[in-house]
């Protein structure tokens, strides 16, 4: 069992990196930072940044007027130093070592490796580091407030999830990262972030998942707004860094006071925030109250999983360096939500069907709305951001139809798969940005100006196309596995809706995600039939990669393929569920069906991107009146952002400005008119202060004769 | 046959005359002998209600005759801090008019 419980060193390894790096290298970073003389005169400018590693640049405009650079490279920091380099080194050696670890608990409880015996299915708690917060006989009630870690199945598959995927991010960071500032804080919030997510995955109790759960928020801020110097871009339809990090954060906030509210409700009823003594206490609780208490609970995945209504900050997310968008897609932000609601799942087994409806449908009615969306989209990680909304739509229909037979199993295995093929879907994106970046020598994301990199980026183009395939899924790729299972079983337990709105998106998906690779590596005249290469619609010329991020691409794609084939998936994560058989898979008419579906979304996309000139779609589209207004309707994402800005802008501003008119005249005003009153009185009353000793005399006694006369009064008339 | 009331009355009218001193006398050297008289004033009551307690007699229960003897340790204490006082204002001002004794006023 020393296998299992050595097991927080995963968890503490990426904080000891985070601590390194911070108090360490990253100092030593800006001791030793060499400085390229700015612009001639700018010299104080210099010497104010200093001390910060965020830089703006400085140049002479055309009319000789200070332009501040939008840019994200800097150009005072030419090479990066030794403290940085470091950084970089240690937290992936560090987050190298967790990764391995995980790999080994992973393949030893599923049964690979036999170190130890296999886990318990109710898992272990690591008592080397839970802590009680009350612990001497004063607090008899306070036991429950402990930090307790927890390990079981559920956790190492999540676990082993993150660790490899945070692996990677860094090591892809390495070269991505390379020309902008600030990289050994880069490296250091990366780390913050990896262990923020561990921190959900071992958490044992409800208080320490919402530690965990707003540390993740935490970081994704200060990763989203990594680039703060950078502008919003509204010609592009693009907030600035520092914007999209604050919505990031505030939109999170909303769920989380749902979340919150739950985690009251189920404390105050059962007294516990422990989930396994939760699972045990909540089957005395009132049903109503139960499904109330675990809807609110799954506010909070809302808001983290980026679900509707609360799907509006991640698109802008996008704003962060492609890396952190790839960690928060696949591995630690949004995947918090679909794992909180797995670990919750014996309490949602336990409150009313309502529950679980909730959870499916607002995952399908998620699904097919950001897969509309993303059909339009032309900024590329944008596409890919709606598509991982969609995809966490599927991931909650699967928690919410799955039953407890399957339990989590199908929600989480789509999570698991959908991990390495969005991870690679955004590594790929970045490796195309940072070769656009170079070969245009500013930041282009505009599918518009992509087109035929297929030829010019190979390792890039064709691990993206084994990507696009996982995820539309097509036969034997990862995502042909744990979709159609979803989509399998909304038919199987007889929701016919789900099962018709699941298995339209798998058919959008496969076309948008399509129609993005064709626009950015393939095109019309490409080879393969357009698949490969094509006509380049950008400036300069882009040039493969360098392997730093052409590694992680590679072992992202075996991983999108392989991961699919873990059959025992289902039983792993619950004894009781039955696993996937692959004979079954084949042979049943749900799967050809949905793969049917798929393979026309492909095919409707390859025909029309290898065909038709991109200028030619535009034509069609804006010449028809129905195409118009529809296109327009989902390039504006269902008027959902202007809503909330209208929304907020009308609604909650007019409340505020109320609010604050009844601070400044209601508050203020009594607080000041009590002040002024006393003023007004003091300045006559004053005078009685005469100084003269005989007159605070008579006033004494004359007080006490008139006490005097009033109680005789009162002692002779009243009686 | 002296009663309570004839000790009352001597009270009342010590306290009256005493009130009278000390609020209309400028000098104050005056206003202090006033106060004494107040105080000795309330010394007499005191001693003449213990003295006419019914319910305990004087011999075995003498809280008033203790009080009295303490106000006269206490307005002993008292004069000598108030004429100190005096001496000293009059040094610092050469006069002891209290009605010119007003610095601390508004």
């Amino acid at each position: 069992m020393a296998l299992y419980q050595y097991s927080w060193l995963i968890l503490l390894s990426p904080l000891f990196a985070f601590a390194v790096i911070i108090f360490g290298t990253r100092m030593w970073d800006l001791a030793t930072r060499q400085r390229v003389a700015a612009a001639a005169g700018h010299e104080e400018i210099a010497e104010a940044e200093e001390e910060s590693d965020i830089h703006l640049m400085h140049e002479k405009g055309p009319r000789g007027e200070d332009i501040v650079f939008e840019d994200i490279e800097d150009p005072k920091v030419p090479r990066l130093t030794p403290g940085a380099r470091i950084s970089g080194y240690i937290s992936v050696l560090i987050m190298g070592l967790a990764c391995i670890y995980s790999w080994i608990l992973l393949l030893n409880t599923a049964g690979v490796l036999s170190i130890a015996p296999a886990l318990p299915s109710q898992g272990i708690s690591l008592t080397q580091v839970s802590f009680g917060w009350c612990q001497n006989s004063f607090c008899q009630g306070l036991s429950s407030y402990y930090i307790g870690f927890h390990l079981d199945n559920l956790a190492i598959a999540m676990m082993v999830v993150v660790t490899s995927v945070s692996l990677l991010v860094q090591f892809y960071s390495q070269g991505y990262m390379e020309n902008s500032a600030g990289y050994a804080r880069f490296f250091s919030y990366l780390t913050l972030f990896a262990f923020s997510m561990l921190m959900i995955v071992f958490a044992e109790n409800f208080l320490v998942i919402f530690i965990g759960w707003e540390l993740v928020g935490l970081s994704s801020y200060l990763l989203i707004g990594f680039w703060s110097n950078k502008r919003a871009k509204p010609e592009e339809d693009r907030l600035s860094p520092a914007s999209a990090s604050i919505e990031a954060f505030i939109t999170n906030r909303v769920g989380d006071v749902g979340f919150i509210i739950g985690i009251m409700i189920l404390f105050a009823n059962t007294g516990t925030f422990n989930f396994s003594q939760l699972a045990t206490a909540v089957t005395h609780m009132d049903k109503a109250v139960l499904t109330t208490a675990m809807i609110l609970v799954f506010c909070g995945a809302i808001g983290k999983s980026a679900q509707v209504p609360l799907q509006v900050w991640l698109p802008p997310a996008m704003e962060g360096p492609t890396p952190v968008s790839a960690l928060i897609h696949a591995a630690t932000m949004v995947a918090a939500g679909v794992y909180m609601v797995a670990r919750t799942f014996p309490l949602f087994a336990a409150a009313g069907p309502a529950a679980f409806q909730v959870v499916a449908w607002v995952g399908g009615i998620t699904a097919i709305f950001a897969a509309s969306i993303a059909l339009v989209q032309t900024d590329f990680k944008r596409v890919l951001a709606f598509s991982t909304i969609s995809q966490l739509g599927y991931m909650f229909v699967g928690l919410g139809i799955a039953g407890t037979v399957y339990g989590p199993g199908p929600g989480m295995f789509h999570l698991f798969t959908h991990a390495f093929f969005k991870a690679l879907l955004f590594l790929g994106a970045g490796s195309v940005l940072h070769a656009l970046h170079h070969a245009m020598h500013r930041e282009v994301q505009d599918m518009r100006l992509m087109g035929g990199l297929a030829s010019k980026m190979p390792v890039t183009a064709i691990t993206w196309l084994i990507a696009v395939l996982a995820i539309s899924g097509f036969p034997f790729f990862s995502g042909f596995f744990s979709k159609d299972t979803i989509i399998g079983l909304a038919y199987d337990h007889g929701n016919y809706a789900l099962y018709v709105i699941t298995l339209l998106t798998s058919g959008l998906t496969a076309f948008y995600m399509l129609r993005a690779y064709i626009l950015a590596f393939g095109g019309k005249g490409g080879g393969w039939g357009g698949l490969w290469g094509g006509a380049y619609r950008g400036e300069g010329e882009p040039h493969e990669s360098p392997l730093t991020i052409t590694i992680p691409l590679v072992l992202l794609a075996i991983a999108s393929i392989a991961a699919g084939y873990w059959f025992g998936f289902f039983s792993y994560i619950q004894p009781s569920a039955p696993n996937l058989v692959f004979s079954n898979i084949l042979s049943d008419w749900k799967t050809w069906l949905s793969v049917a579906v798929s393979l026309a979304g492909l095919a409707w996309a390859y025909t029309l991107y290898t065909r038709v000139d991109l200028a030619r779609i535009n034509a069609v589209v804006q010449g028809n009146a129905t195409l118009r207004v529809l296109y327009r309707i989902l390039l504006r994402k269902f008027y959902v952002d202007d809503l909330y800005d209208l929304l907020i802008r009308y609604v909650v501003l007019g409340i505020s400005h109320i609010e604050q008119a009844f601070d400044t005249y209601i508050v203020d005003g009594l607080v000041n008119g009590v002040a002024r009153l006393v003023t007004f009185l003091g300045r006559d009353v004053r005078k009685v202060e005469t100084g003269r000793v005989q007159a605070y005399m008579v006033g004494f006694f004359g007080g006490i004769a008139v006490l005097a006369i009033l109680i005789f009064a009162l002692v002779a008339f009243v009686k | 046959m002296l009663t309570l009331n004839h000790f009352l009355v001597l009270g009342a009218v010590l306290f009256c005359i005493g009130l009278y001193g000390a609020l209309s006398k400028h000098n104050a050297i005056a206003v202090l002998m006033g106060i004494e008289i107040m105080l000795n004033a309330v010394n007499v009551t005191m001693v003449g209600f213990a003295f006419f307690n019914t319910a305990r007699p004087w011999s075995t229960y003498l809280t008033g005759q203790i009080f009295a003897i303490f106000i006269i340790t206490v307005a002993a204490a008292e004069a000598a801090v108030a004429l100190a006082m005096i001496i000293s204002i009059y040094r610092k001002r050469s006069t002891v008019d209290v009605s010119e004794i007003n610095m601390m006023k508004w």
